[in-house]
């Protein structure tokens, strides 16, 4: 009897073991739930292998591979990047194993062969090794996760490549002669690498992704070879966000030097400025080339096409170069950071403009006297001065006449506290911290020459809430416009308690501050005793 | 009765076409309904929400429902998905993941009644317990209601709830737009509440219009859409949105056709089919009897007058027998008579009784 209770306790335990090993395969096995984001790997060195997408439909998913893992291994083996990389005139070609992609049957081979090889010698040498069976490399869902970033060149790293090439541009730059079909390089008519090096392979410029890793990967690893400090060879020096941020950024960049004026009187027409008859009835802006160089990370920012002036293709009635933007669009178009109005819009999209401007409409229609911040001289006058002065003077002559504004009411004209007593019923009063809020304000953007120029009154910064009332020291109150709600005869006018909680909620939120929490009541409105 | 088939087929066709051809009329109308002149909305504007559920509150107070299970200055409630039900008219839901990194998150949705142009429930009703009033709500009369539910079926937005825990007189339950104050002037309580005029009220004409100056003021912060212009025919509460509706647990699906308009097509039918059908096929009823009464009456003239025919002719048979008897009968008397008086001497007593009594039988056999 206690033989066959043990003999039952023991089929009964392996049973119990069985079952659970299977229900635990099977949910390995089949569990439909794929790996969440974070259990997903991100890497910035996946390739996806599509070469055979040129000669038609893939039969199969393109590879994914991840180009880090390889380097790592092949430079375990004591070998360099000419494992898989041939050379043709002592530079790597960025293509696998092959100088072109010929045949279909031909490139599918390379891979097929010297691949499956690899791994298959690596496996016999008992080493870690890849897959060598179809579905292993060719697959759809990878549980990987790019965090690939495009990588740019900023002013700072162009300053650093120049000054560790000796100021030799053609090292990099160069043009296409369509006489010789050849690259040569013009001094002083450097541009960008994205000017003429696509997204794609035209038919004589290969693509900026072909164009920069030839460049990039096959100088630095010369430079490598030679010296022990070199740029990144690898895909995350340059792709991966984290590696991104260790490149090293000058704080003060000496200036880029190609031609560029330093001020310079916007042109209207191609013809020249001194011809009065040429150019615009508006009054002239002068520019300064130089301080804006200041502001932006790369000339490719205004300079989106090429390195000439504007109106070379945005002329005042637009040209097919021009996609037929016109002269004043080109200036004053939003929402695009080439034009100085949107620009100058997206700027005031940082925490410490937002707070007011969140709520003024973005439109380019503005106070007609706002035109004449910019547009400032007159053309005659100006012909007539160049007669005499260089253009250069005469624009910095015009931007020196400027006034910033600067000037604030004294401390003791600003009300300290002001005393709000609206829903006096339910709560104690809410007690606005006048004084410390314009201080606050004021401060935050007492640097910028932006506001300098463009908060034309001492009343502007007090116009963010005082609004839609002209600017004056002692303002109406907020009740005198806003009173009972929806008004049938004014529907879109904010009643008196939306009106202050959207001033002061909207401002916080747009700066970014995080208390008081707006659904907080008793942080405003103190509790009533 | 006897209706051949091709008789039945002419009648069934008629009432078809009788049918059709009544329904025609709205069918294949171009009328739309715009809702009332000069009805009132109310426009919700989540880039304004702020969360802090004071329009629940609010809701709750002038409505006089039942206080909610955690009070409404716990914001915690918010952590979890809720929907309308027989003791709150109106909800406030948090969206985290919203797709825009443009909008600052969360943002939320307030849901209540939409209080449509035409309103599903209404038309789905049969006793007629909605109704859209002339100021845009859309109220419930408890008192005409059945219970059956259909509204609650019918409305897309699932918002008519029930009082299933009221055991002796369940009544429906959603918004009603505070229809008893906007009829003496108050705005809604959930309007009078909200503190930053994320729900704007007034007429829907003039919302509509707020609406797109929003949008045009700041093209960057709405979708540009204004949800509840068209939706489901028009609602009186109208949507602003910095996310895609949808994105905000808001259906995109419904399309611009007013409910009762999916359903005008089969119901207008109905009034016809109650109205002429009984009528047609009491009228063929009667029409069969009518033709089985004359033929029966036919006949029994018919009969009668055969009957009749009968009668007479054998009258004159009778006649003219009874007469070729008695003539018969006076040859035998004449005859007796000669050969009585032939044989004057013999006795001629025993034949002249017996004759006379065999005449007499003859004519009550034939009337028989």
């Amino acid at each position: 009897m206690k033989k066959v209770k043990a003999r039952l306790s023991v089929t009964g335990s392996v049973l119990v073991i069985l079952i659970v090993t299977i229900c635990l395969t099977c949910s390995g096995n089949y569990g439909a739930k794929g790996p969440s984001e974070s259990e997903m790997q991100q890497r910035a060195d996946i390739i996806r292998i599509n070469s055979m997408q040129k000669f038609g439909k893939l039969e199969r998913p393109a590879v994914p591979f991840l180009h880090q893992k390889h380097t790592e291994a092949v430079a375990k083996k004591n070998k360099d990047c000419t494992a898989c990389h041939l050379t043709q005139k002592d530079r790597l070609v960025f293509k696998y194993m092959r100088l072109e992609d010929s045949t279909q049957q031909a490139v599918m081979d390379v891979y097929h062969a010297n691949c499956v090889a690899c791994h298959q010698q690596t496996a016999a040498a008992n080493e870690k090794s890849g897959p060598v069976v179809c579905g292993e490399c060719h697959q759809e869902r990878t549980g990987l996760v790019s965090v690939w970033q495009p990588m740019g060149m900023d002013k700072s790293l162009h300053y650093r490549h120049s000054k560790a090439q000796n100021e030799k541009c053609e090292r990099c730059h160069h043009q296409y002669d369509e006489v010789t079909k050849k690259l040569f390089y013009a001094k002083g008519q450097e541009g960008t690498c994205r000017y003429c090096h696509q997204d794609v392979t035209e038919e004589n410029r290969i693509s900026l992704q072909q164009a920069s890793h030839l460049e990039c990967i096959n100088c630095h690893s010369q430079t490598l070879a030679k010296f022990d400090d070199a740029g990144p060879i690898t895909c995350g020096g340059c792709h991966d966000p984290a590696q991104q941020k260790l490149i090293e950024r000058l704080k003060v960049v000496p200036r880029m030097q190609r031609n560029q004026p330093d001020t310079v009187f916007v042109r209207a027409s191609k013809s020249g400025i001194k011809d009065p008859k040429q150019a615009t009835r508006m009054k002239m802006v002068p520019f300064n080339h130089q301080s804006h160089e200041e502001y932006s990370d790369t000339c490719r920012v205004c300079h989106h096409a090429n390195l000439n002036a504007c109106v070379q293709c945005h002329t005042l009635q637009g040209t097919k170069e021009g996609k037929y933007v016109t002269l004043e669009a080109s200036m004053h178009r939003l929402n695009v950071n080439m034009s100085c109005s949107g620009c100058h819009e997206i700027n005031q999209r940082a925490p410490e403009c937002a707070g007011c401007h969140v709520s003024i409409a973005k439109t380019r229609q503005q106070d007609p006297s706002a035109c004449q911040t910019c547009h400032m001289a007159d053309v005659v006058q100006v012909a007539e001065s160049l007669q005499q002065t260089d253009e250069k003077e005469l624009a910095a002559m015009y931007l020196a006449a400027r006034e910033p504004m600067t000037d604030m009411y004294a401390a003791s004209d600003i009300p300290e506290n002001v005393e709000i007593k609206a829903l006096k019923n339910q709560y104690e009063p809410v007690k606005l911290p006048h004084r410390k809020i314009i201080k606050t304000l004021s401060n935050n953007i007492k640097n910028s020459k932006l506001v300098a120029y463009f908060h034309a009154d001492k009343n502007t910064l007090c116009q963010a809430c005082h609004h839609h009332s002209p600017a004056a020291q002692k303002p109406p109150n907020c009740a005198s416009c806003h009173g009972r709600p929806f008004d049938e005869r004014d529907p879109s006018k904010p009643g008196l308690m939306a009106a202050y909680h959207r001033q002061c909620m909207d401002c916080h939120d747009a700066m970014g501050l995080e208390k008081p929490v707006a659904t907080n009541c008793v942080a405003c409105h103190p509790k009533k005793s | 009765m006897s209706i051949t088939r091709r008789k039945f087929l002419g009648w069934l066709g008629a009432a078809t076409a009788g049918t059709t051809l009544g329904n025609t009329a709205n069918a294949a109308s171009n009328k739309h309904f715009s809702g009332y002149p000069n009805s009132m909305g109310v426009l919700f504007d989540n880039t304004r929400c702020i969360g802090c559920r004071k329009c629940e509150e609010g809701c709750n107070t002038v409505n006089e429902l039942p206080a909610p299970e955690r009070p409404f200055d716990d914001l915690s409630v918010l952590n979890t998905r809720r929907r309308t039900d027989a003791k709150t008219y109106t909800i406030v839901n948090r969206y985290d993941a919203v797709s825009n990194v443009k909008v600052k998150e969360p943002l939320y949705r307030k849901v209540q009644c939409n209080h449509c142009l035409e309103p599903a429930c209404a038309s789905a009703c049969f006793v007629r317990a909605f109704s859209k009033t002339k100021k845009g709500a859309v109220i419930y009369d408890a008192s005409v209601c059945v219970g059956c539910r259909y509204c609650m079926i019918a409305c897309p937005f699932e918002i008519p709830t029930y009082e299933y825990d009221s055991a002796f007189e369940p009544r429906v339950m959603k918004c009603t737009m505070c229809s008893p104050r906007i009829e003496k002037g108050l705005l809604p309580g959930c309007v009078e509440a909200c503190p930053t005029e994320a729900l704007t009220y007034g007429k829907r004409t003039d919302l509509l219009q707020v609406a797109r100056a929003r949008i045009s003021k700041f093209p960057d912060r709405y979708v540009n859409h204004i949800y509840g212009e068209n939706e489901m025919g028009g609602t009186s509460w109208l949507y602003l949105s910095a996310v895609p509706y949808k994105e905000v647990g808001m259906r995109e699906d419904l399309g611009v056709t007013p409910a009762p308009k999916l359903t005008a097509g089969a119901l207008s039918g109905v009034p016809i089919v109650v109205g002429i059908w009984p009528v047609l096929l009491t009228g063929i009823y009667a029409m069969s009897k009518r033709k089985e009464k004359i033929a029966n009456t036919e006949t029994k003239l018919a009969v009668a007058a055969a009957v009749e025919q009968a009668n007479t002719e054998a009258k004159a048979n009778l006649k003219s027998e009874i007469e070729a008897v008695n003539k018969m009968k006076q040859k035998e008397i004449d005859n007796a008579v000669k050969k009585a008086l032939e044989e004057a001497a013999k006795p001629k007593e025993e034949d002249s009784d017996a004759q006379p009594e065999k005449a007499e039988k003859k004519p009550s056999e034939e009337g028989s």
